[in-house]
């Protein structure tokens, strides 16, 4: 449905290098990358605001590169939402449609319907500036959905809102995915939105698209070091394979040995261990989880819910309240930390 | 009871207060000038006013000023306002230099203006002869005073109008854009709704410059006499009993038409 | 939702555009009706103390050429001259405060002829309300205006010939009184106007800069901002015309004619002051004011009429009545170059 080929150009502070990727028809893609990363401006040059210097852009076959922007069906959602403020609620959801020209009647229902399923009728002669963010965003949705685009792009469209809004308005975005089947490109810096939305995800570093894969192969499999660390792959251990058989290889890190399976069966690598896939405990694990390394803690830090431990050993494991307190976990107290050969991702260094 | 109240609330607004207090002074000030001529006049000197609001000379001077910068405004909203969204939308090479010359008319003496005005535009030179020929003459016509006070009040305009645009998202274009608007109608129906109020009142501000406007205007136009040459013109002649009514009038009539151009916008928002 | 009509624009902004339009074309209408009156303009530029006699003739005139609009610029005497040279401008009639104008900045290019047709005198004008004003008189006023307490005032000696005439008579009253400290006590200590002697010829220099002492002298561009600031009370005295304080109402001091450029018979006496401005130098003579027709005037038979009504006995008592006599009949330096409609009205 969409294509991108070999888009580059410049803006000043941030530009796009031979960034090339294909969106299918109904696929909820997302555009993965750090804050200010001009995430913004692939939209817009998606859009059609900006014609790339090098590139073409095609949309349901066609090159749409010099398409203006009012002839591609496209719908847009902003981070601010960028609603009319001079017009109520719905009148700016009405505004599409009436560029079209379509009928004052037909106008009519189709607000009615997007505002009923949105949830905001009860908006509709309010005006923008008299709402919440997470009404806003929701008008800004219906405002968009109302002109049945091909396709919908969203800029961080949950950034901006608490995390209860955050959380229903998630919901929200995948319950009309799924009744729409649109082609949808939400843009964010937030994993666990990628996560929970998207059928593939494209990361994007400092313009360059790195990888595009589906959710657990990007989460689980990252393609280099740089990516791994943004997605919140804490362990990062650099190694050379000693020996592989029947498939599971032995790492030397220097300060320890892992398995990890594996199809490489030498030479410098990286081990990629996802902090939630580490079970501590007192002693040594006899279990499945073929790694157990003692180390000495060295930090607990709580994130929301849950508590990042730092060892001596290089390793971090995520835990919860509870098993910290089941295993009296302390700065200094010697831990095992397990992990199974398959919850590894190794990669050439 | 409600005294209390006051004071306390007072209290917690001191700053405002004080400023108020500090910008009253330059109100007041202003007030008092105008006060003291009109009081003067109208108190110790009421038939001379009534003179002159009874000499049609007056009342189509001051008419034709009102008039004049009316078509000057309209002129300058009619080629400002593309050059206001051009310049606050784009940057471009020589944008500086753009913008400067903009400002130069505020700048130079307004004598100098009219000098120049008059050089260019008069029948007999080049630029002058073109409009002969298509039957405009600028000296001593409507013309010439459209285009002095043109030239002296259209950078008010141009800059009020740009920072109005400026003050506006572009992302709201854009939006209007995806939306199906062609870049005309994002531009009419979203930026011009909202920068309307920046408009109105650089084209007001445009507006009253234009009526004040003298020594641009004399340099090309002595006559038809616009108010403030007739002032000058009589205060040769009378003196100050001669040329103050006049004065007088016309700072009322130009007050009594802010006030209705004020109102009528408050109520317009209103209606909103 | 609010009401919009097919064209998207809302009721308000239909009204707004066709009272724009309305105000645009009634007021083009009513311009054109008015200025439209298919009447010949003479234009007149004149120096500012002639603007009232003028206007009175201009109404004659007008009265007895309805199909002409008499347009009257006033301006100081050298700008009007100058509008002519240095601007571009046409004029049917130049009247100027001094005569020699004519023939030092516009002949041969500009003009051919200069008739004088009125005198005018320098005096001190005050009113009631002026410091010491029931003590003034001709032989103790350069002293009074030296009192610390009295502001006076003249025009700008480099924009207007009564502000260079100032200075001339306050020279000639050293002579005339004998004291040769007036000059000095009130001009050059109040301001950057310096004179100098030789040969018993009385230079005086009036640079760009004046720099008047603003706490006892004052100078303004025209001599007739001095008539209002008089009025007000912002100063005592003020050096003017007679015709200027006459036609104002002011009270006014008559001063010796060997002093007040008021007489040919002192001419002698007048050229011993010359004053250097920063155009030009300016030999001390009578005020006279002179007229003429500019070569490249529009309408110049129509102009030479116009003269007519300034030089015939009409014209003569319209200036008599104004407080500036006139010169009967009027004079010329050289009676070749009068037009034939003139000639009977002019002698050499």
């Amino acid at each position: 449905m969409i294509t991108l080929d070999n888009v580059s150009h410049e803006w000043g502070e941030f530009s796009l290098k031979n960034v090339s990727f294909s969106v299918d028809k109904g696929e909820y893609f997302v555009i993965l990358g750090p804050t200010g990363a001009g995430k913004t401006l692939i939209l817009e040059t998606i859009a059609g605001f900006h014609i790339p210097s090098e590139g073409r852009i095609f949309l349901d076959g066609r090159d749409a590169t010099d398409l203006p922007p009012e002839k591609r069906k496209i719908g847009l959602v902003y981070q601010d939402y960028s609603l009319f403020p001079h017009m109520t609620v719905e009148e700016n959801i009405a505004f599409g449609l009436k560029m079209r020209k379509i009928p004052k009647k037909e106008v009519e229902t189709k607000v009615q319907s997007i505002m009923d399923s949105v949830g905001i009728t009860h908006l509709k002669t309010r005006f923008p500036s008299t709402l919440s963010g997470g009404e806003q965003q929701r008008v800004a949705l219906a405002r968009a959905l109302v002109i049945d685009p091909d396709i919908l792009l969203l800029d961080e469209p949950l950034s901006a809102l608490d995390p209860r809004t955050r959380e229903s308005l998630r919901e929200e975005l995948k319950r009309i995915h799924k009744v729409r089947g649109m082609t949808t490109i939400h843009v964010t810096h937030d994993q666990i939105e990628a996560l929970a939305l998207a059928d593939q995800i494209a990361v994007i570093l400092k313009g360059e698209v790195i990888q595009v894969d589906t959710s657990s192969k990007v989460f689980n499999e990252p393609v280099n070091e740089r990516i791994a660390i943004f997605v919140g792959m804490e362990n990062v251990i650099k190694g050379k394979i000693v020996s592989n058989e029947d498939g599971v290889a032995l790492v030397e890190t220097g300060k320890y040995q892992i398995h990890a399976l594996s199809k490489l069966i030498e030479g410098e690598v990286n081990v990629f261990i996802r902090p939630e896939n580490i079970i501590l405990s007192e002693a040594r694990l006899k279990s499945s989880a073929r790694n157990s390394i003692r180390g000495k803690i060295t930090d607990i830090t709580q994130l929301g819910a849950i508590f990042r431990i730092r060892m001596d050993s290089g390793l971090t494991a995520l835990v919860t309240k509870q098993a910290i307190e089941d295993l009296g976990l302390a700065i200094g107290k010697a831990v095992y930390a397990s992990f199974k050969a398959t919850a590894i991702h190794m990669t050439r260094r | 009871m409600s005294i209390t109240k006051t004071l306390s609330g007072a209290k917690r607004q001191r700053l405002s207060l004080i400023f108020l207090v500090v910008g009253s002074l330059l109100i007041l000030f202003t007030l008092f000038v105008l006060f003291n001529m009109v009081f003067r006049q109208l108190v110790l000197d009421l038939n001379g006013f009534l003179e002159a609001v009874n000499d049609p000379l007056v009342i189509s001077s001051i008419l034709l000023t009102l008039y004049a910068s009316f078509l000057a405004t309209l002129i300058a909203v009619v080629l400002g306002t593309p050059l206001a969204y051009v310049l606050a939308r784009h940057d471009f090479f020589g944008k500086n230099v753009v913008e400067s010359v903009i400002d130069v008319p505020v700048i130079i003496p307004h004598s100098v203006a009219g000098i120049a005005l008059y050089a260019l535009l008069q029948s007999r030179s080049a630029v002058g002869t073109a409009f002969y020929n298509l039957g405009i003459v600028f000296e001593d016509s409507l013309w010439g005073i459209v285009v002095a006070m043109l030239f002296v009040s259209a950078p008010f305009y141009v800059n009020a109008a740009r920072e109005g645009f400026q003050s506006i998202n572009p992302r709201i274009e854009r939006v209007a854009r995806t939306l199906g608007a062609s870049q005309w109608q994002a531009f009419y129906k979203v930026t011009l709704h909202l920068a309307i109020r920046h408009l109105f009142s650089g084209a007001v501000m445009a507006w009253a410059r234009g009526i004040s406007e003298f020594g641009a205007v004399i340099m090309i136009a002595f006559y038809p006499m616009i108010a403030p040459v007739l002032i000058y013109y009589r205060f040769t002649t009378q003196g100050l009993k001669g040329s103050q009514p006049i004065a007088v009038l016309l700072i009322l009539v130009c007050f009594v038409v802010f006030m209705v151009l004020r109102l009528s916008t408050k109520y317009w928002e209103k209606r909103k | 939702m609010r009401k919009i009509s097919a064209k998207g624009l809302t009721k308000i902004q239909s009204v707004i555009i066709s009272a724009v339009i309305a105000v645009a074309l009634v007021g083009g209408f009513w311009y054109y009706w008015s200025a439209n009156t298919g009447k010949v303009v003479l234009k007149v530029f004149c120096a500012g103390s002639l603007t009232l006699p003028l206007e009175e003739i201009k109404i004659k005139f007008e009265t007895d050429h309805v199909n002409v609009e008499v347009r009257i610029e006033p301006s100081g005497s050298i700008a009007a001259v100058q509008k002519i040279t240095e601007s571009d401008k046409l004029a049917d009639v130049l009247a100027s405060a001094d005569f020699t104008l004519i023939p030092s900045m516009m002949m041969p290019d500009y003009a051919d002829w200069c008739i004088r047709f009125a005198k005018n005198r320098m005096v001190l004008a005050y009113t009631d309300n002026s410091r010491y004003a029931d003590e003034i008189n001709s032989t103790n006023w350069y002293e009074i205006l030296q009192r610390t307490d009295v502001k006076w005032a003249f025009s700008n000696p480099n924009m207007d010939p009564c502000g260079y005439r100032t200075p001339m008579v306050i020279q000639l009253a050293e002579l005339e009184y004998g004291d040769n400290m007036i000059f000095d006590n009130l001009v050059v200590n109040n301001s950057a106007i310096t004179v100098t002697e030789e040969d018993g010829v009385y230079q005086i220099t009036t640079p760009e800069e004046l720099n008047p002492d603003t706490t006892r002298l004052k100078i303004r561009g025209k001599s007739v901002e001095l008539v209002s600031m008089l009025q007000e009370g912002g100063i005592d005295y003020a050096w003017e015309y007679m015709s200027v304080a006459k036609q104002h109402d002011l009270n006014y001091l008559e001063l010796p004619e060997t002093i007040d450029l008021s007489t040919v018979t002192y001419t002698e006496t007048y050229k011993k002051v010359e004053v250097q401005t920063t155009s030009e130098n300016i030999v001390g003579k009578p005020i006279v004011y002179g007229v003429t027709v500019p070569t490249n005037a529009l309408n110049r038979e129509l102009g030479e009429q116009f003269v007519i009504y300034m030089i015939n006995e009409y014209g003569q008592n319209v200036f008599l009545d104004m407080g500036q006599p006139p010169i009967v009949p009027a004079k010329t330096e050289n009676m070749d170059n009068i037009p034939e409609s003139l000639r009977t009205y002019v002698t050499e």
